[in-house]
């Protein structure tokens, strides 16, 4: 229907989705679901960049690939983000048994 | 234009099912349909390699690793069980039956035929995968070895709090036990051994 989707529409989207995640990381208040909506958040910022990617590409410049690069090593960190905060998660269920985030304020190293 | 519409109306959809379900596994699963179109959305942005990553590592191993704590964890609002629907299994099996004959009449009765080799490694070699392989291991080789390290600390974090937390938190309990006396033969004993299994 009508040629590509044009790059603002995808980084219109993205922002909608980072907002979403944004909201959801300071309203929730069980731990789980303030990793989730931070998930929600990396990827809204994984779609602006790929969107941002095919922009260059079709500008036909050197750099083109650089954006899907980075998505590449956001996702592998996101991977080690996960495992350690849900290892966290599980110690501190371990140690009381809620996630309310806002009992948490005396946690230290 | 159709189908980006439909995309982000879905997608939006499940972003605000995930801040707003109060059953954190229905927020996880919103999340799953989010990242799936997500995976959609990639393709029509011509990075089929990142729609694969997408999910086979988003959708599939960081969602389980979610879902896997929460039921570990037992999170969940109190309340009586839901019942369960009785019109959800024949539901499933129309589901089913229609997504075999959607398949068989695709394959049988579709007058397109498959593309040929060369049209195929035509099509992949645009898809990102060779290029993003230049970019990380040229300009990116310090960023991508930098990530290893990331993963390699993020094992031994993980596995290593996990741990330690277990022995100390087990000792202290054999501690509070023997003290209180509440089971004084038993349960000093059979934590030692809890936290051997789990030392190997």
């Amino acid at each position: 229907m009508g040629g590509p989707v044009p790059t603002e529409a995808w980084v219109a989207l993205s922002a909608a989705l980072f907002a979403i995640g944004a909201i959801g990381v300071l309203t929730r208040r069980s731990a789980i679901l303030v990793f989730l909506s931070v998930e929600l958040m990396l990827n809204a910022a994984n779609l602006a960049l790929v969107a941002f990617a095919r922009q260059w590409a079709t500008a036909g410049t050197q750099v083109a690939m650089s954006g899907q690069t980075v998505v590449f090593i956001v996702l592998a960190i996101a991977a080690a983000e996960v495992a350690v905060g849900l290892g966290i998660l599980v110690a501190i269920f371990r140690d009381r048994v809620s996630t309310d985030v806002d009992t948490l304020s005396e946690v230290r190293l | 234009m159709l189908v980006f519409i439909v995309l982000s109306v879905v997608m939006l959809i499940g972003a605000v099912g995930v801040v707003t379900l109060r059953q954190p596994v229905h927020a996880a699963l919103s999340l799953v349909g989010t990242l799936l179109t997500l995976a959609i959305a990639y393709v029509q942005l011509h990075a089929h390699f990142l729609a694969a990553i997408q999910v086979i590592v988003y959708a599939g191993a960081i969602m389980v690793l979610f879902l896997f704590v929460i039921m570990l964890l037992n999170l969940g609002e109190e309340g009586p069980v839901a019942p369960r629907l009785a019109w959800i299994r024949p539901a499933a099996w129309i589901a089913g039956a229609v997504t075999v004959v959607g398949i068989v009449v695709t394959v049988y009765a579709d007058p397109r035929a498959l593309p040929d080799a060369a049209t195929l490694a035509a099509v992949f070699t645009g898809s990102g995968v060779e290029q993003i392989a230049d970019q990380l291991f040229g300009p990116y080789v310090l960023t991508f070895q930098l990530v290893g390290v990331l993963l390699l600390t993020g094992i031994v974090g993980a596995v290593g709090l996990v741990q330690r937390k277990a022995v100390t938190s087990s000792a202290a309990q054999g501690r509070a036990v023997g003290a209180a006396g509440r089971t004084p033969s038993k349960a000093p004993p059979m934590d030692a051994g809890a936290t051997a299994e789990r030392g190997r």
